[in-house]
């Protein structure tokens, strides 16, 4: 509970040293007040334009995510179980993280011109690094001492990978949501204002071209609460499928 | 008869460390043996390549057994899963009821091992290698961290559980009570590299009781043997 009242008082603190920007850079330009904001932010997201937009993003960052997720983990758990396997494509997986998403933006625009492919892309390069690099580490953690235990008393392949390995995973990929979830909506956002096409992003760079300076801030700030509340949907569900798991 | 294992002139090096040095051994069926030796001389690494967990260097091993359990140092039980679950995660159809009660581990079945003293774990780790049925059972100092008092009720446990499925006992210890008790064979050996320096037979009655007479003089016979050692 301390906590909690910890955490308003910083959003509080927040909001404190937003309004005295604004009041002494504003020419209405800058920084607009927090009041003029929020009251634009509801306005815009009670709209259906404006709802629509943030469910094309919201769909682009779900998307992307359940790719990373999906083609990471058993690529990550061959990287882990195969020292061959992984120092062969090590190389390949590191220079996928370091590339810029600029360097990949000009490559999905001459690909596939303005449209959701391109955002869906990029955020998936993103995190799929994440995704394999962390499940790699999390097959290295692994109790070796499980393993010889499980080989002694012959189980079945199977019955270990399912019990042992993805028990031993599961931290290890509520890391990756824990991580992921915010990033891809940061990446979705920026290749939507630079692909075009639609969302959040492309609603920010039309209000950015109109100089429409509230506005920008108002698409921010809400583009920031649903990054926030995804990520909590997600633990969320993460944690009840945990929970489950370790009931079955 | 065959023995149940067999090796000959058996080595074992890791890099330029040399751990056992021809270690030449016949194991029958349904015998019990326990191995004693300085700590660090390579009886861990023995039973495991008994056990197959480890190649061996040089040398040869045969092991005829279908089915072995082995008791580790450390329990190695799934932390996410419960006492029951760990159990039947190495024999589906077992009962592990009837293992938790033989090593007093009923009331403990639905426990995490998180949540259980280092010994009762341990009990755990026993009771894993009972649910298998195992023709060949090996302790490696398995109750090195269980009191006085369970230990002699879990000894005992173990030699009901040999009279009734006369399974081959394999076990490591440093206590000679333990030895006494478990084993009808006890073998000597020397500090590393390992090799045989003494097997001494224990012709005592199969259940044994170690208040009596004839039981704390050969402990303190087995003493005096491993102090001039």
């Amino acid at each position: 509970m301390k906590n909690f009242w910890r955490t308003l008082a910083g959003i509080a603190l927040l909001i404190l040293l937003w309004q005295i920007a604004a009041v002494r850079l504003n020419k209405g330009i800058l920084v607009p007040a927090p009041s003029d904001t929020l009251r634009l932010m509801a306005r815009n997201f009670t709209s259906l334009e404006m709802l629509l937009a943030a469910w094309q993003t919201a769909w682009k960052v779900f998307v992307a995510l359940a790719l990373a997720i999906l083609l990471g983990l058993p690529l990550g758990l061959l990287l882990g179980l195969s020292d061959g396997a992984y120092h062969l494509l090590r190389p390949l997986i590191m220079t996928v993280q370091a590339v810029p998403v600029i360097s990949w933006l000009s490559l999905v625009i001459f690909t596939w011109g303005v449209g959701w492919r391109g955002p869906v892309f990029i955020s998936f390069l993103s995190l799929f690094p994440l995704a394999v690099l962390t499940t790699v580490a999390g097959v290295h953690d692994l109790d070796k001492g499980l393993l010889e235990m499980a080989r002694l008393y012959r189980v079945p392949a199977g019955k270990v990978l399912r019990e042992i390995h993805l028990g031993s995973l599961l931290p290890f990929i509520a890391a990756i949501l824990d991580v992921s979830v915010g990033q891809a909506w940061k990446v979705v956002l920026v290749a939507e204002y630079l692909c075009g096409g639609d969302g959040l992003g492309e609603a920010i760079l039309t209000a950015r071209m109109n100089v429409d300076v509230p506005a920008v801030w108002a698409l921010t700030l809400g583009a920031v609460l649903l990054g926030l509340l995804s990520e909590a949907l997600i633990k969320s569900i993460a944690r009840r499928f945990q929970a489950a798991w370790t009931r079955s | 008869m065959d023995a149940l294992i067999t090796t000959r002139d058996l080595c074992k090096s890791f890099d330029r460390l040399e751990v056992l040095r021809a270690i030449s051994l016949d194991i029958q069926p349904g015998e019990r043996v326990a191995l004693m030796g300085p700590s660090g001389a390579g009886k861990t690494t023995l039973l495991k390549i008994i056990a197959g967990l480890e190649l061996p260097g040089r040398g040869s091993l045969v092991n005829r057994a279908q089915r072995s359990a082995f008791v580790f140092q450390e329990s190695r039980l799934i932390p996410w899963r419960s006492v029951r679950e760990n159990l039947l995660f190495v024999n589906g159809q077992g009962d592990y009821r009837e293992v938790l009660r033989c090593v007093e581990m009923e009331e403990f079945e639905n426990y995490l091992p998180a949540a259980l003293s280092g010994g009762m774990r341990q009990r755990v780790n026993l009771a894993r290698a009972l649910i298998t049925h195992p023709d060949l059972l090996i302790l490696d100092e398995a109750f090195r961290s269980i009191d006085l008092n369970v230990k002699l009720r879990l000894m005992k446990a173990i030699d009901r559980r040999w009279q009734s499925d006369k399974f081959t006992l394999l076990c490591v210890t440093h206590d000679p009570r333990e030895a006494l008790f478990l084993a009808d064979r006890i073998i000597l050996l020397s500090a590393r590299p390992a090799s045989i320096l003494l097997t001494i037979g224990v012709d005592m009655e199969k259940s044994r009781d170690i208040s009596s007479f004839e039981f704390l003089c050969r402990e303190a016979s087995l003493i005096h043997q491993l102090a001039d050692l």
